[in-house]
């Protein structure tokens, strides 16, 4: 490593997730799990660095999904060990049924639950607030401002979690998990002893039968009570005092404050703050003597409303409810800007004008400039299979698709839906049954990447084989978590931290062993031997015995191992006929086929191209041709 | 707020996925940690790094926010000139742009882009790399053009200290092509009929 680490305390620039992660390890956390993504997927990867670097005993895993990533952490917290686990916010919905029974049941060691919220959305199907999961099932939150304000919460959320006996959430969101800041990393720490620890029979707790439950209830809810005392004495709830501009006062918890602050700045006003480290549950004390000291309060959060849907008297109140911050979407400094600008102007407040007047941004709508959307990289195994099913089966058949890289294919049309990890099966499954009463014949195909078959994919294949429904389903296994920067799965032969896996688990055995009668493993590179098995499979649905059909597309990501193309290389070339149709680059869409300003042909950008020879096919004209080819020629 | 009159920078670095967007921002901040300087940064992950656009923001001594607002950013780095023209409102009056490109932007921005007072750099980091056999190191090249000026007070040698650390391979490779880009405006300045410069 570099020179630094030689030092016992460096300082060192790290993520929010790196933050987060360092956090657990440094407080003695013994186990983390997660399920990889975004904007959570760098916790795990840097509980693996701190854990090797401040060699510290640290069990981690990359679990199968979030539910059961929980559970494995919640079994070292009910022995007495400290654990954590990290997801992302839609993962903590797949985890939401131990969630709310371990708030009653409890806990033991500290369990530090960290759910990643994404305002925007940036990468997720929805733009949901775990604050707002984490009331509903009575657990307290964290809601950090900085990566290191993070680190700190998490230290202070183990600790509340042993007194309490309850989880604990500690909320960040994309902008703090992406954030890289500054950070203390003291190397010579020595590791404490693992404590002597022993999972303790307690039926009251770990077996409670419904009337225990309500016990269960009655205690969680005087834990809450109790933790809210102390949150008003939380030194993460902070009155930030100052002569009131126009008698306005501004609550704001996480990102959120930290953008409030800076806008005021840029507005030249200052104006007193309540920053809200705890949302949940609410200091109500502190939020009643700061609203009592203002004429107006502003409630800025992100990425719903949890501060102040608990503001019983709203009278006074401007917020996301009301309509003065948007209701939707992430509190960017533009945003928070013009959101202020508008209430300190209305109240006769004198600030200052926007830095950016819109000259500037009203010019650059004017150049038309080319919307770069992202797209499957040069080379991906998944554009050729898609590229196959749509020319074997058209644009007639439906396409239920699935979350990962080839949720992308919606640009080449060849998914028409997605809606949660798994969600491809049963959407499929659904639709078979649908169109069966309505008579509608139409081809059926879903896709499903190998990770998010694991995560989710096999209580509805499951399902589908059992009551009989007729469709294929397409497995697009690229040997790892591509989308989130490959985290391994359950069917590669290494774990989270590298070393070797006691045993892999094979996708056709399991997909054997729901009962499907139809399956192939085959290589989306041969297009046309593709082609025909993906026919053959959709022969064997309709069948008179026929039922599931699974073929499984089996080509590594391009990214993640070259190998395959490495010893295949095939350079292509665009002949001096290309006439600039447009096919290759809307039906393929490879980023290194690219279409001349002028619109007059096809250029291969040689830069990002691969030599994976995939495009031969993209041109019906045959314009695309092997370099070979043209040498000999 | 204009951070001119104190050592605050706010720096936009933009690219597409692949260009080396997220080390060019190391390279920088770690360089304005290794200055004692406060450092926050903003990166850009998941989705949009498949071959999407990509921007990072860094702020040298400047407010925990992680997000430099539209109207107010010193200096904008830009791995392509798309996306250089596509964030320009985020520069303020009297910032610079570093465009990797031979040509520059659109002609028909150059009038307001003048009377904004916003300098555009052009330079062939990209060309210069590939002369250089290092394709992929045009990100660094980039990265010593904008140390040969004053404009982030990151010093050159401070640059290559950091490069030195951060480098996991090739960084003797990676150190050449730095030099080659802070050699780059040493022979602009010798040459005073070098139309590099814009305007400003």
């Amino acid at each position: 490593m570099c020179s630094m680490s030689e030092l016992p305390m460096t300082s060192q620039l790290i993520t929010g997730n790196e933050a987060i992660a360092l956090g657990m390890v440094e407080q003695g956390c013994r186990m983390v799990t997660a399920y990889p993504g975004t904007p959570s997927s760098e916790i795990l990867a840097g509980v693996i660095k701190y854990k090797k670097r401040l060699n510290r005993d640290v069990y981690t895993e990359w679990s199968v999904n979030e539910k059961v990533a929980f559970e494995v952490a919640l079994a070292a917290s009910w022995t007495g060990l400290r654990s954590a686990v990290a997801m992302k916010q839609v993962g903590l919905n797949v985890a939401s049924d131990p969630l709310f029974s371990a708030a009653y049941t409890g806990v033991k060691g500290g369990f530090v639950i960290i759910p990643a919220d994404d305002p925007g959305p940036h990468s997720s199907q929805t733009e949901q607030d775990s604050r707002l999961l984490a009331l509903t099932a009575k657990v307290p939150v964290f809601d950090p401002s900085t990566p290191a304000e993070a680190r700190e919460m998490i230290r202070d959320a183990f600790e509340l979690s042993e007194r309490f006996k309850i989880p604990v959430i500690v909320r960040p969101t994309t902008r703090l998990c992406h954030a890289v800041s500054p950070n203390e990393v003291d190397e010579s720490a020595p590791d404490e002893k693992i404590p002597s620890v022993k999972f303790q029979k307690d039926p009251v707790h770990w077996t409670a039968t419904p009337k225990l439950r309500f016990k269960l209830h009655v205690e969680l809810n005087q834990k809450l009570s109790d933790i809210a005392a102390e949150f008003s004495n939380s030194k993460y709830n902070e009155t930030i005092y100052a002569e009131s501009g126009g008698g306005i006062g501004i609550i704001a918890s996480g990102v959120a404050y930290q953008t409030a602050r800076q806008a005021l700045t840029e507005l030249g006003v200052r104006v007193p703050m309540l920053k809200i480290g705890t949302p949940f549950p609410l200091p109500s004390s502190l939020i009643e003597n700061f609203c009592a000291s203002v004429e107006t309060v502003i409630v800025l959060e992100e990425p719903d409303v949890c501060i102040e849907l608990q503001i019983a008297d709203r009278k006074q109140v401007r917020g996301r409810l009301d309509g003065a911050v948007p209701n939707a979407g992430e509190l960017t400094p533009e945003v928070m800007f013009s959101v202020l600008h508008k209430i300190f102007t209305e109240a006769g407040v004198q600030v200052n004008a926007a830095p950016e007047d819109g000259e500037l941004s009203a010019l650059i709508k004017t150049l038309s400039l080319p919307v770069r959307r992202p797209r499957l990289c040069p080379g991906c195994s998944h554009r050729s299979a898609f590229y196959a099913m749509k020319r074997t089966f058209g644009p007639r058949a439906i396409y239920p698709g699935d979350i990962g890289c080839y949720t992308l294919g919606t640009n080449l049309r060849a998914v028409d839906t997605f809606v949660d990890m798994g969600a491809s099966i049963t959407m499929a499954n659904g639709f078979f049954q649908a169109n069966r009463l309505a008579n509608d014949e139409r081809v059926i195909m879903a896709t499903i990447g190998d990770s998010t078959f694991l995560h989710s994919g096999i209580p509805p294949l499951i399902n589908a084989v059992h009551t009989g429904a007729r469709f294929v389903l397409l497995i697009l296994d690229n040997h790892t978590t591509a989308m989130t920067g490959f985290q391994p799965t359950a069917a590669n032969d290494y774990l989270a931290d590298g070393s070797e896996a006691p045993r892999k688990v094979s996708i056709p055995d399991l997909v054997r062993a729901c009962g499907v009668g139809y399956l192939k493993v085959t290589d989306p590179y041969e297009q046309e031997d593709f082609a025909d098995i993906l026919k053959e499979a959709q022969a064997h649905a309709q069948s008179p015995n026929g039922g599931v059909a699974v073929v499984i597309a089996d080509r590594p990501c391009v990214l993640y191992d070259k190998e395959p193309i490495l010893e295949n290389p095939l350079p292509v070339i665009i002949t001096e006929e290309c006439d600039g149709c447009r096919f290759c680059t809307e039906a393929f869409e490879c980023p290194a086929l690219v279409l001349r300003a002028d619109g007059s042909r096809v250029d291969i950008d040689y830069s990002i191209c691969v030599d994976c020879g995939q495009c031969i096919d993209a041109c019906h004209k045959g314009f695309i041709v092997p370099k070979i080819a043209e040498m000999v020629g | 707020m204009n951070s001119t009159d104190t050592n605050e920078h706010k720096v936009i670095i933009t690219g597409i996925g692949g260009q080396g967007i997220v080390f060019l921002t190391r390279l920088l901040s770690q360089t304005a940690l290794r200055l004692g300087q406060g450092v926050v940064v903003s990166e850009t992950h998941g989705m949009s790094q498949r071959g999407g656009s990509v921007i990072s923001h860094l702020k040298i001594n400047g407010s925990d926010a992680p997000l430099i607002q539209r109207g107010s950013a010193d200096v904008m780095i830009a791995m392509e000139s798309g996306e250089a023209m596509q964030n320009l409102d985020f520069m303020r009056r009297g910032g610079s742009v570093f465009v990797n490109s031979a040509e520059g932007l659109r002609e028909s921005l150059a009038a307001h882009l003048e009377r904004l007072n916003i300098r555009v750099l052009n330079y062939p980091a990209t060309a210069i790399a590939v002369e250089l056999g290092s394709p992929a190191a045009a990100n660094i090249v980039m990265a010593g053009f904008v140390a040969a000026f004053s404009v982030l007070d990151l010093p050159y040698e401070s640059m290559v200290q950091t490069l030195e650390q951060i480098s996991k391979k090739g960084s003797e490779k990676n150190l050449q092509a730095l030099e080659a880009g802070f050699q780059s405006r040493r022979k602009m300045l010798a040459d005073p009929q070098d139309a590099l410069e814009n305007s400003g």
